[in-house]
């Protein structure tokens, strides 16, 4: 118990020096008034309902490595519009405002020590082109997995995809399976592969790596499926009951290890890589 | 021809499915049935039979062709059961030594609630995953329709040929149009631009061969066109056949862990590597 309440000072520690992101004035979980400052404190978890607001990718190595551990590999790969892809919107133009606003592609990987193990980390971002498995995410995933296959260092992913990228084809399906080979490396090597789910995860990215952690961890309330739900409801006219597709449905039916808070998550992971050392 | 005409064609109801070509290459075909965990999957069928003198492992989505028979096989959309069925008849083969044919024909794995709730994102996951591990020459063939996960869930194989009038794509024209435009009606845009047809999946370097059908399409000759496919299938599986284990897995890994290679080697397309 030592170990965890000291890791759970150091949440509060870590939670303060998270940057600031874009947040409604109201909590779309329970409707109160959001207060940025105690917010941010919280590991951006609302401290009345405990809505998990969704965070980038820059938010989550901040949360997740030891300050000034962090070191990105592989930045300067791009993604290209291979399929010239223009209606309705030009890929190419979608994807140099997203590179102009500060995003770097859907995945960001790179080592940094998490409670002073070192770890390779690897996070989606949401925000770009929704997170979507491309190219260059499959590759810095990929080789990021095979370096942690090589140096048996633990892989922590932190998934939130709306699934493979329609823009980069059929070979952005082909990342599925790019990105499982490796994920068999790292399996066969030994190093442990802690997965976080958090909302959403969906799609190739659900059918692809997230699911097929060592641990799986999954944030409350998060949505996690194959197909989404305004899909399911086109192809099969069927009325999906409150909480299909929960991180807690998830749970129930065997798909996850744990459903934990964003608050307890930085504790729970030191715990792990000890336990798995 | 158009490219939405392609699409039909590769949907075309007359269209030979699975069985049809798997009779005509092993005549003794035996089908095998089951997970061994809870169910059997109709949308995927299995079995073994003798192939140029050897005892094969074929798998292949099957279609229906009479309304009942559709609703019997799902329209060719797997459930979780069917992968691990798969899964289950694969490492059959690994015991065995036989190699393995998966024809691939499915709109994608069916988007419905009973497969959410029973893993369907694991399941294509895993298999994924594991035809990795699979220690025996595979060869896969898209026929029809290669829908996205649910079709790449059965394409892991160390070739990978299609025929003419097939499709490959990332997810349905449908699903692409609802994805991208949040409107399904634009299925014939998002065809064309998706790049789903055998001549621009091969131009990817995704797939290794185009097999050519007979006049007027697949659905005109069956046997001519399982005779073609008859054919590839066996010149690709045939070098295979000699790998020892250890390298026919390492090419395997290589094949997938570099197909964008044909992107990446252009300086001003694609990931660069550094």
């Amino acid at each position: 118990m030592a170990i965890l309440e000291r890791h759970q000072e150091e949440v509060a520690i870590q939670g303060g020096e998270l940057p600031e992101i874009l947040l409604p004035t109201n909590c779309p979980g329970c409707g109160i008034a959001l207060q940025p400052d105690a917010l941010r404190a919280h590991n951006y978890v609302c401290t009345e309902c405990g809505h998990h607001f969704r965070l980038g990718a820059d938010v989550w190595i901040s949360l997740l490595a030891d300050k000034g551990s962090w070191q990105e590999r592989w930045s300067d790969v791009r993604s290209h519009d291979l399929l010239n892809w223009t209606v309705p919107k030009p890929y190419q133009e979608t994807v140099e405002r997203l590179l102009e606003d500060g995003l770097n592609e859907a995945v960001r990987t790179g080592t940094c020590t998490l409670d002073g193990k070192p770890i390779w980390l690897a996070t989606f971002d949401f925000g770009f082109v929704g997170g979507t498995l491309s190219i260059v995410a499959g590759e810095r995933l990929a080789r990021g997995m095979e370096q942690a296959a090589l140096s048996g260092a633990p892989y922590v992913l932190v998934s939130a995809s709306g699934g493979a990228r329609m823009q980069e084809g059929v070979l952005a399906l082909m990342q599925l399976a790019k990105v499982n080979a490796a994920v068999g490396r790292l399996h066969a090597s030994g190093a442990p592969f802690f997965s976080v789910l958090t909302d959403p995860t969906f799609g190739g990215t659900a059918a692809s790596l997230a699911l097929l952690g060592d641990i799986n961890i999954a944030e409350p309330g998060a949505a996690i499926g194959f197909t989404g739900p305004r899909v399911i409801k086109q192809a099969t006219y069927a009325d999906l009951p409150p909480g299909f597709q929960s991180a807690e449905f998830q749970l129930a039916h065997g798909q996850v290890d744990l459903v934990r808070s964003r608050t307890e998550l930085r504790p729970l992971l030191a715990h792990l890589l000890e336990m798995y050392s | 021809m158009s490219v939405w005409e392609i699409v039909e064609l590769a949907r075309h109801p007359e269209r030979p499915y699975s069985l049809d070509y798997i009779r005509r290459l092993a005549p003794d075909f035996i089908e095998l049935h089951g997970d061994r965990l809870s169910a059997d999957d109709p949308a995927l069928v299995g079995g073994i039979g003798t192939w140029h003198d050897r005892t094969t492992l074929f798998l292949g989505h099957q279609k229906g062709r009479s309304v009942k028979e559709r609703v019997a096989r799902n329209w060719g959309m797997m459930h979780p059961e069917g992968y691990r069925k798969a899964l289950r008849l694969a490492h059959h083969a690994a015991k065995f030594g036989f190699p393995i044919v998966s024809l691939i024909d499915t709109p994608g794995a069916y988007p419905g609630a009973g497969a959410e709730e029973r893993g369907i994102a694991a399941a294509i996951a895993n298999a994924i995953m594991e035809w990795f591990r699979i220690p025996v020459p595979i060869v896969a063939a898209v026929i029809g329709e290669g829908g996205s996960g649910g079709a790449l869930g059965m394409g892991v194989a160390d070739r990978v040929i299609m025929l003419e009038n097939s499709i490959y794509s990332v997810a349905s024209p449908e699903a692409a149009a609802s994805i991208v435009w949040r409107d399904n009606s634009r299925k014939v845009e998002a065809a064309e631009q998706l790049q789903l047809t055998s001549r621009e999946i091969i131009a990817m370097g995704v797939v290794e061969e185009v097999v050519p059908e007979p006049k007027g399409s697949a659905s005109a000759d069956y046997d001519a066109a399982a005779a073609a496919l008859d054919e590839a299938l066996h010149r690709h599986m045939r070098p295979l056949l000699e790998q020892p284990s250890v390298e026919l897995l390492q090419h395997r890994y290589d094949r997938f862990r570099y197909i964008d290679s044909l992107i990446q080697a252009e300086p001003h397309f694609g990931p660069k590597i550094d």
